[in-house]
């Protein structure tokens, strides 16, 4: 005999829905309609996010001395290429109602196995990047499959994975760092592309986001990711089958995690089990700043592309104007936590506008007047 | 004894002791009282720290904050004493308060924004780290009052004094959750939203509760472990997430809310501070306690499973998930959720 097990609450502790009932997909013509806004408010948020990257340069181009000189760019351009892939890696997951805690473990695995593989054992580079890309996809499908196996919220699966495949790495390198000296790498990290302030990891993180536009827009894979995530149920109902969807997520996010990964290598060149210690931030900042909804169901690519630009410029703005690097972690909190905030109130405001006659169910607004 | 053994802990203690037992014939540097003494002081700690977070799963809510609030408590802590001369315990009484005032701050956020606790205690826990490290240039507080170190290190024979303050904790937080209203408001707020709401207890109330809750706990945790290592040190809490969540879930405490096993927590802080001692003494890398700790997670889960699977085949409910105010799965509540595909009940 099998029982209901309460702790199953696969979306629902991500979700700001709590208690209000599910998106309704009752009529073609309320998603079209939907859609639409939805496009809308994107296109206003991108703008936004323009506006906002303009504004900190002009500051921080007024204020400071070198923020906007070549070398700067090109540093910003550089570490916001791997934030931006690391946003995507964790929206494929948002996507779907789903987080992955583990970004920065399944770094740590991809890191350390190019460099073993490049340095102890010389693999050449090609079958050593190709090698890193496939253990990168098949230790987050482990993951997606333990979570259909399971049915346990990704939240835990992902965070039992954080400590098991951290804790795997650094046991089996024991900590080792790698030197890594090739030249194509070396290029791809810190040469330039066409003008002297383009990193090519910038067209590496363009690429990937096309490229994931591509399946969000003319796939049905990635219209099936997004119908999972804006409701499971009726996705299940109209004959999709989610847990394949979850599996394609989980490996396409493993897949940007091992690029996220070869990126870092590429301009750190000394690698350890260490790299991705640093992931779980940046990898939620992005998406939350760029407009994807956390309740699933929504992506916008450019969006994070934008959002990881303007998360970095901040960062080494900040830096420029000789603020200590302790207050950089301060920073990115205080991003987070209004990004977060602006995110809320402009997917609430949407909700309200697609939905009037729920206005009042609101999150937060159902038990106001039972205090 | 049958209803002993249906205590999540009480298999896991039972476990523990017997893989003590053997671990002291295979190695004569397992049972001397030195290290006895030293796995209890790290339980301890770990077992505050996972009340900290049982709190807020007790309400179906989770904490990131746990570590980041542990850390700026230390570093209060340490200025009000390093810098500022206060006596020892003016300033412990201030870093008492600050913790539930950052609990506060998080909870106040999450009830009213209607943000998830996850988010949001992301992005907070992040910047109370980033405020430790930002007022101290990530520079510990050396001088670190002495009654504090007494108390973090000191002992009778095998008996740490700290695991007197993680015993007071878990039987004043179990009292708390079982038999004080508010407490088991808590408890019901998790077991069913929507049955609590409907019966006039407030949702925002009890995040904020849970969460102040959750940020004294996390001082505690933070003016023992100044004791335990001897410095006040900003980075207290940055290596708390897993241990956060794994004591409180090895101990029995449900995910989904509703349940909470205070004494739990101690036994799971016990276990896993063996495992790490045994790892290390029997010569076995220490990184490889992260990855048990990950997996433990796991079993844990399972084992609560099976267990509750057990008990609904006896009888609906057992005596410890006080606080229950209607029917888990009728109601309005199970429309949000997630159909089961069979695995409800046949």
């Amino acid at each position: 005999m099998r029982v209901k097990a309460p702790s199953v609450k696969t979306s629902e502790s991500f979700s700001i829905r709590d208690g209000s009932e599910p998106r309704s997909m009752s009529s073609a013509q309320g998603i079209l309609v939907g859609r639409v806004r939805a496009v809308a408010a994107r296109q206003g948020s991108l703008i936004g996010l323009v506006l906002l990257i303009a504004f900190t340069w002009t500051v921080f181009g007024l204020a400071g001395s070198g923020f906007l000189g070549s070398f700067n760019l090109y540093t910003v351009g550089q570490l916001a290429a791997r934030d931006a892939v690391l946003g995507m890696a964790q929206a494929l997951l948002i996507v779907i109602a789903r987080m992955n805690l583990a970004v920065g473990s399944i770094g740590a695995i991809c890191a350390s196995l190019l460099g073993y593989m490049l340095v102890s054992m010389s693999v050449p580079l090609p079958l050593a990047l190709i090698t890193v890309l496939v253990v990168g996809v098949l230790a987050a499908l482990v993951m997606g499959w333990v979570e259909l196996r399971t049915k346990l919220s990704s939240f835990i699966v992902t965070l039992a994975f954080l400590s098991a495949y951290g804790g795997g790495a650094l046991w089996v390198t024991k900590a080792d760092q790698y030197e890594i000296s090739s030249s194509a790498l070396n290029w791809l990290g810190s040469g330039t592309f066409l003008i002297s302030s383009l990193c090519p990891l910038v067209i590496v993180a363009v690429v990937c986001a096309v490229a994931l536009w591509f399946v969000y827009n003319r796939t049905s894979l990635g219209w099936k990711m997004l119908s999972v995530g804006a409701n499971t149920r009726a996705a299940r109902a109209s004959g999709v089958d989610v847990s394949r969807v979850v599996l394609w997520s989980y490996a396409i996010s493993g897949l940007l995690l091992a690029v996220a990964a070869i990126m870092e290598s590429s301009y750190e060149l000394q690698v350890n089990a260490g790299v991705g210690s640093d992931w779980l931030l940046p990898s939620f900042i992005a998406p939350v700043l760029g407009g994807v909804a956390l309740v699933g169901g929504d992506v916008t690519l450019g969006g994070i592309l934008l959002a990881a630009v303007f998360y970095d410029s901040l960062q080494s703005g900040l830096t420029i104007l000789n603020v200590p690097s302790y207050w950089l972690q301060f920073a990115q909190g205080l991003v987070l936590l209004v990004a977060v905030i602006l995110n809320q109130l402009r997917h609430a405001r949407q909700r309200r506008s697609r939905r009037p006659e729920r206005a009042g169910a609101a999150p937060g607004g159902e038990e106001v007047a039972v205090a | 004894m049958r209803r002993a053994l249906r205590v999540p802990w009480v298999p896991l203690l039972v476990a523990t002791v017997v893989a003590g037992l053997v671990l002291s014939f295979s190695t004569r540097a397992f049972s001397n009282t030195f290290n006895i003494y030293s796995i209890l002081q790290i339980a301890a700690v770990d077992a505050v720290v996972g009340l900290s977070q049982m709190v807020v799963l007790a309400i179906g809510d989770m904490s990131l904050a746990v570590g980041g609030m542990a850390g700026l408590v230390t570093v209060v802590v340490g200025y009000l004493y390093q810098v500022q001369h206060w006596p020892v315990g003016l300033a412990v009484l201030v870093g008492l308060v600050a913790g539930p005032v950052f609990g506060l701050v998080n909870g106040a956020i999450i009830a009213r924004t209607g943000l998830s606790a996850f988010i949001v205690t992301l992005a907070t826990g992040t910047a109370f780290t980033g405020v430790a490290y930002g007022v101290t240039s990530s520079i510990p507080y050396a001088d670190v009052p002495s009654v504090l170190v007494r108390l973090g290190q000191g002992r009778a024979a095998f008996f740490p004094y700290l695991l007197v303050v993680a015993l007071v904790a878990s039987v004043l937080i179990g009292s708390i959750l079982h038999w004080m209203p508010f407490g088991r408001a808590l408890l019901a707020m998790g077991g069913s939203r929507e049955a609590a709401v409907l019966s006039g207890l407030s949702r925002q109330q009890s995040t904020i509760i849970a969460h102040t809750l959750s940020g004294l706990l996390a001082g505690v945790a933070a003016v023992m472990y100044i004791g335990v290592l001897g410095t006040a040190t900003p980075a207290t809490g940055t290596d708390w997430l897993i241990v956060s969540f794994a004591v409180p879930i090895i101990g029995g405490t449900a995910l989904a809310g509703g349940e909470a096993h205070a004494f739990g927590c101690l036994v799971a802080g016990v276990v896993l501070a063996t495992i790490n001692d045994a790892l290390i003494v029997l010569n076995i890398s220490t990184y490889a306690v992260e990855m048990a700790e990950g997996l433990l997670i796991f079993v844990a889960v399972f084992a609560g499973r099976l267990g509750q699977e057990a008990a609904g085949t006896q009888r609906p409910e057992y005596g410890h998930r006080g606080g229950h105010v209607g029917p888990r799965s009728s109601g309005q509540g199970a429309v949000a959720r997630e159909p089961l595909d069979g695995a409800q009940v046949t």
